[in-house]
């Protein structure tokens, strides 16, 4: 915990949450408060994308292996070991990813769902809602003083495209790992962003 | 399997060829075993040869070889020759030679040995029959894969087989599968040869995907010539090719994303370098079927559809997962209802219904393509998201000057495709646009133009058009015109007959002929037509002023049908024979002009004018011809209506004219009138401003050449109602039995009906009784009077009783009902004379009583003296009296009467508990002597003497104790002049036994005080009225003063037992004290003393 403060500290030039300007204090909340009621709705469109996908997908039993996503990948197990701010900026790396594969996966769900129009209006809202995500949080970071000193690597568009002429049921799994790892990212961004949030975990 | 076209095999099969060449092979198998056994014989003979056989691949040259015979090496043999016409012979090198194919027929071969055998020579007979047709061994060209759909594609060319002639050649090809190389297909097709090298295709689906295990594929041929007559055999098998798939590192499974129809049998399989653990299809797990290696599969039969996302297939695997997907749906249905029409004759419309779902969507959903096959042009429809029972539609642009199609609309999906076709003339089915921009134009008041526009190009047929005209209160009109269609889309036509000054909306829709189907309406157009001159004269009416100086003209306005337009004014002028007088114009909103008139002869003529000119003129008389033969009549009307007639009167030339006012109103009344024609015998009234319950009045005017003569004068009723009041009515007068009513007529506006009569109630009653009965209720007490004459004004009401408060009630009725009731409470005289008679009579003969017994009296004055009051001998001058008193004082019984002076102060009451009375008061001195004879007949025990009392009486009150002695007899006595006053209540006096109470009883109420008594008598003075008893008997039999009722507070009855009433005779004449009962008391009256009952 202290050296991830010390690390905030160095890196964000803050001496601790509590001191953040006001407006970036606001903006922090913000983009806190947008992650919270992401997670929310990640949840709802993991639930939405399984009940579409017909069985084994949603039974209790069946549980694909996490297969690699091309240009995204998983919270890794020592994300907490990091440094907030460059957990920061793994959010805002995979915030950045994830509308591509979104979008993969709502053209799939089209073909595959065409008279599922709840499911594709959240496949599309989540697109845009993690856009958003990411750019606030880069917002943050840029205030904090903690981007990414270099310009990121291009989303994985030509990666998702591939993928989406695979089968039909590697495209389902992979739509199920996109929805997995975009819930994962959003909960991530939002314990990461609570512990900036003035009153939040420290 | 599928095999191309050129490649298609015939009807029959290897096999069946088999079947049917068998007695032919048998024949063949005879003939070689024949020549086999001929040459054997022979090689025994002569050296002969062995294991001669002899064949040919082309018919063109014969490949015959054998052994040597026994004892012959190798290059023995130099030659051999055929005995043919050239006798040719052939070098023998090896063990076989080859010779041109021979002529049908034995052909004599001799073999000639160069070494050995001494020179000698072997031979044998040679025919086609004995040469074997064994084609070449074909050559597999290709052999390819499509793994996604797993089929095999074979190419091959038919050169080994070539012949310069037709030969039918029938291939067989064999697919094996590893591991065990288990035959898994074998199929035969036939081709023809046509001496060129052909190359042959063939291709198989594999029902098992070809990645899950490797294919080989192998063919043969056999040749079938109709011309040789040896035998023919197949031709060996090529060498094998085979199809394998090449892993790779993750687990895969197959087939990948393929559509099948539902109910059909697929297997699927994994191919994987790592276990599989199970196998499942959605959530059903299957048996794995176990191929080579790590690669398994698993087996369904009848599938069922697919939800949109397909079914998935899921191999577990250790570590990992592998999955596939597969649709199961059906091919498309024959599109169903399929029509085409046009709108425009621009575009083809074609709409149909998909018929049974596929089960399919997105990229498998079904493509339908509408073709027309006289033009070649077709248009596609495809789209991913298909709803159920939608209609379909496909717009086809029509070519031009084309107006017959035969459309054929065609659906396909992965597993199918169906077609439906329908051939139309187009032109006739068209079905138009909506009318747009309808437009109005005024022609003149009565036509108008309107104009529309219908998108398309109709030139070349007819249009129908229907206009439907409404106006306002009317019914829709409909007119169908014909017009020729044209190619810029706009129209016109003439609408006519229309009414001037008339708000109409109109509106269009168009079918074109022939009739196939209306457009939609189009949207409403208003038009108001232009105003013409009025029709008609307003129709007018005259009234002269109640002074007959004035004439007020009265004309209604125009309807709008004749108005044709807005009336603007109206032009009111008069004319008689010398003059014309003319009056300014009037306004419109007024319909009534008052003309002053010098004579009472003048035409009146009323022009109504609009904006279009004046209408012609309405005239009518002023003069009005008297009728004294007048009488007013009634008339009720039904519903909303009244119907007047009349007999026809030969002397009305014009019209008749029935006017009618409220009657309320004042002159001249003037509400609406109305002109019936002269012939007429009745009219029937209607109005909306008639009310139930208001009388009218109607008029009726006959019109004559000089003017108009009031014929019948008629009041009525459009519905009589009950009247909303009770007439006022007084009492004129009242007397002891009868009263006088006097009432006044009710208003006609509160009568609202004719008056039918009257309904007057009468009962006794108090004005505070706190409930009336309800007349309605019909008690006897209350009587009722229907007076029916309405023009009686007074009732007397007779029979009654006097002094008596009675309840009058008034109520009018007409045929509408009973009216409201008015009641009144008169109170009727004393009756005098009664009462003079009442004192009179008891009087006089009290005086009458009086006189004759005075007179009686004093006439029998010394015999009353002698018979009641003798003369009294002194006793002092009896002897006989002297008595010894010795001879007295021994006995009670002779106990001399004392004749002392009696003091009644006391009565003493003695108890005669022996036989010598005790007497505790000895100053009293009974003077009553009771005899020996009675005292025995009297109890012995409870013997009572009595001393006669005065009016003074002390009173005594008995031991208590006393009471409890029941054999005791008690005589109290009180003081009689308090005891007797009777105040008993009225109530109280009502029980009172009549047959107790016989004896004489005081004949007054006595009151117990004067206050009580003024206010009892004001309150009770029915109760006190008539006979009544005069004590409480009971008091008198039962009631010892001690008893609880004699102490009854409530009750001030005074009781006194039987011997007072031996002492009562002061009764009879009461002393004139204060406290005796007065018999003028408050609420007893001599009135009653005559009354029968006590309400009466």
């Amino acid at each position: 915990m202290s050296q991830r403060e010390g690390n905030l500290e160095d890196d964000a030039q803050a001496d601790t949450p509590i001191s953040l300007l006001p407006h970036l204090e606001a903006k922090i909340r913000q983009t806190h408060s947008l992650a919270h009621l992401l997670s929310k709705y990640a949840e709802q469109l993991l639930e939405e994308y399984v009940q579409h996908q017909g069985d084994p997908f949603g039974l209790p039993g069946f549980s694909p292996p996490r297969l690699p996503v091309a240009g995204l990948s998983a919270p890794a197990a020592g994300h907490t070991g990091l440094s907030l701010p460059e957990r920061l900026r793994l959010d805002a790396a995979a915030l950045e990813a994830l509308p591509a594969l979104l979008d993969v996966v709502r053209r799939r769900q089209a073909e595959l769902n065409p008279r599922a129009p709840r499911l594709l209006r959240c496949l599309e809202d989540a697109a845009l809602q993690a856009r958003a995500l990411g750019a606030a949080l880069d917002t943050v970071l840029a205030a904090l003083g903690a981007a990414a000193p270099g310009p990121r690597p291009p989303p994985p568009a030509a990666a998702a495209a591939a993928n989406s002429a695979a089968g039909v049921f590697s495209a389902k799994v992979l739509g199920l790992h996109v929805c997995s790892l975009y819930g994962e990212w959003v909960s991530r961004t939002e314990g990461d962003l609570g512990q900036l949030v003035p009153g939040g975990p420290a | 399997m599928d095999v191309s076209l050129c490649w298609r095999p015939p009807a029959w099969t290897v096999g069946e060829k088999r079947m049917r060449t068998a007695p032919t092979l048998r024949r063949l198998l005879s003939a070689l075993t024949l020549l086999h056994v001929m040459v054997q014989v022979n090689s025994q003979k002569r050296g002969a040869l062995r294991d001669l056989k002899c064949t040919t691949n082309n018919l063109q040259v014969w490949d015959c070889a054998w052994k040597a015979p026994l004892g012959a090496g190798h290059g023995t043999v130099n030659e051999v020759c055929i005995d043919d016409r050239l006798h040719s012979c052939y070098p023998l090198e090896k063990g076989n030679v080859k010779i041109p194919a021979l002529p049908p027929g034995d052909h004599e071969v001799i073999v000639n040995y160069l070494h050995g055998f001494n020179g000698s020579s072997a031979k044998f007979i040679l025919n086609e029959q004995n040469v074997s047709l064994i084609p070449n061994t074909p050559e597999i060209l290709t052999l390819s894969a499509d793994f996604s759909t797993s089929t095999l594609y074979l190419t091959w060319d038919d050169r080994s087989c070539a012949f310069a002639h037709h030969s039918k050649v029938t291939w067989e090809i064999k697919v094996l599968r590893t591991p065990r190389m288990e035959l898994i297909n074998l199929v035969t097709f036939n081709t023809t040869l046509n001496g060129r090298d052909t190359v042959h295709y063939w291709r198989w689906t594999s029902d098992l995907p070809l990645q899950c295990a490797t294919h080989y594929v192998g063919i043969r041929c056999y040749l079938d010539h109709l011309h040789f007559a040896g035998p023919k055999e197949w031709s060996a098998w090529s060498p094998l090719m085979n199809i394998s798939w090449a892993p790779e590192s993750e687990a895969k499974a197959f087939p990948q994303d393929k559509v099948v129809l539902v109910g059909s049998n697929i297997t699927f399989c994994c191919v994987s370098q790592t276990k599989v653990l199970s196998g499942q299809i959605g959530k059903t797990f299957y048996p794995l079927i176990h191929l080579y290696g790590q690669n398994v599969a698993i087996h369904i039969q009848n599938i069922s559809v697919s939800e949109n996302s397909g079914t998935n297939v899921v191999f577990m695997i250790e570590d990992n997962v592998c999955g596939t997907v597969v649709f199961a749906g059906y091919p498309p249905d024959v599109p169903q209802k399929l029509n085409c029409e046009t709108h425009d004759l621009k575009d083809i419309i074609c709409n149909w219904n998909p018929g049974r779902p596929t089960g399919l969507v997105g990229p498998r959903n079904t493509n339908y393509t509408l073709l027309d096959s006289f033009s070649g042009k077709s248009v596609t429809f495809k789209r991913f998201e298909t709803l159920t029972n939608e209609s379909y539609q496909l717009l086809f642009q029509m070519p031009p000057h084309q107006e017959i199609y035969n459309l054929t609309l065609t659906a396909r999906n992965p597993l199918g495709q169906s077609e439906s076709a329908i051939l139309v003339n187009i032109t006739e089915r068209v079905c138009p646009h909506t009318p747009t921009s309808l437009k109005v134009k005024d022609i003149n008041s009565t036509v108008v133009t309107l104009s529309w526009h219908l998108p398309g190009n109709f030139a070349r047929i007819n249009l129908v058009c229907q206009i439907e005209i409404w106006k306002p209160n009317s019914k829709q009109e409909l007119q169908n015109i014909t017009i020729k269609g044209v190619e810029n889309s706009s129209y016109l036509v003439v609408v006519d007959k229309l009414n001037p000054y008339t708000t109409y909306t109109f509106r269009i829709r168009c079918s074109t002929e022939p009739f196939w189907k209306w457009s939609k309406w189009s949207s409403g157009k208003r038009h108001l037509t232009t105003e013409a001159i009025p029709s008609k004269g307003p129709d007018t009416w005259r009234e002269w002023s109640s002074d007959g100086r004035n004439l007020i003209i009265y004309w209604k306005p125009l309807p709008i049908s004749e108005a044709n337009g807005k009336i603007l004014s109206y032009n009111v002028s008069c004319s008689s024979h010398e003059e014309v007088q003319s009056m300014s114009e009037i306004l419109d909103p007024q319909h009534r002009a008052e003309l002053q008139l010098v004579k009472d002869d003048y035409i009146i003529s009323v022009v109504a004018k609009n904006s279009a000119g004046p209408s012609p003129p309405s005239r009518i008389a002023s003069m009005e011809i008297p009728n004294d033969d007048l009488t007013v009549e009634q008339a009720v009307g039904l519903g909303k209506k009244i119907r007047l007639s009349w007999p026809p009167d030969p002397n009305v030339t014009c019209d008749y004219v029935i006017k009618w006012c409220n009657s309320s109103r004042s002159e001249p009344c003037l509400m609406d009138w109305k002109k019936v024609p002269s012939n007429s015998t009745e009219a029937v009234i209607e109005s909306d401003q008639f009310r139930p319950g208001v009388r009218y009045n109607f008029f009726l005017y006959g019109c004559r050449s000089q003017g108009y003569q009031l014929l019948r004068s008629i009041i009525g009723y459009i519905e009589e109602l009950a009247p909303i009041v009770a007439p006022n009515f007084t009492v004129e007068d009242t007397s002891a039995d009868s009263i006088l009513v006097r009432w006044e007529d009710i208003p006609v506006e509160e009568l609202r009906g004719f008056l039918r009569g009257y309904l007057f109630y009468f009962q006794k009653g108090e004005r505070d009784t706190p409930k009336m009965r309800s007349l309605e209720t019909g008690h006897s007490d209350i009587k009722v009077k229907n007076i029916t004459d309405t023009s009686q004004k007074t009732l007397r009401i007779a029979d009654l009783q006097g002094k008596t408060s009675y309840r009058l009630v008034l109520r009018a009725y007409t045929d509408g009902g009973l009216g409201p009731e008015k009641s009144m409470f008169v109170v009727t005289k004393e009756n005098s004379v009664g009462l003079i008679i009442a004192i009179l009579i008891p009087v006089a003969v009290a005086v009458i009583v009086g006189v004759v017994t005075s007179t009686l009296c004093y006439r029998k004055r010394e015999w009353i003296k002698e018979t009641f009051y003798p003369d009294i001998p002194n006793p002092e001058n009896c002897k006989a009296l002297q008595f010894q008193k010795s001879v007295c004082e021994g006995s009670n019984a002779l106990k001399t009467l004392e004749m002392n002076p009696c003091t009644p102060n006391d009565v003493e009451v003695l108890e005669t508990r022996s036989i010598i009375p005790k007497i505790e008061d000895t100053e009293i001195i009974s003077p009553v002597a009771e005899r020996p004879e009675e005292i025995s007949e009297a109890e012995p025990e409870n013997h009572v003497v009595v001393s006669y009392c005065p009016p003074i009486i002390e009173e005594e009150i008995a031991n208590p104790a006393a009471d409890d002695a029941g054999g005791t007899s008690q005589v109290v006595y009180i003081d009689v002049q308090s005891m007797c006053q009777p105040q008993a209540r009225p109530e109280d006096e009502q029980d009172i036994d009549p047959i107790v109470g016989a004896g004489y009883k005081p004949q007054m109420r006595l009151p117990i005080n004067s206050a009580v008594e003024e206010t009892a008598a004001e309150n009770d003075a029915d109760s006190t009225a008539g006979y009544r008893p005069q004590a409480n008997v009971n008091t008198w039999n039962l009631v010892s003063p001690d008893s609880p009722r004699s102490t009854d507070s409530n009750s001030e009855i005074v009781s006194f037992g039987s011997p007072c009433s031996v002492n009562s005779r002061q009764f009879l004449i009461p002393p004139k004290d204060d406290d005796s009962p007065k018999s003028n008391g408050g609420a007893w009256s001599f009135t009653n003393f005559f009354q029968n009952k006590p309400n009466d």
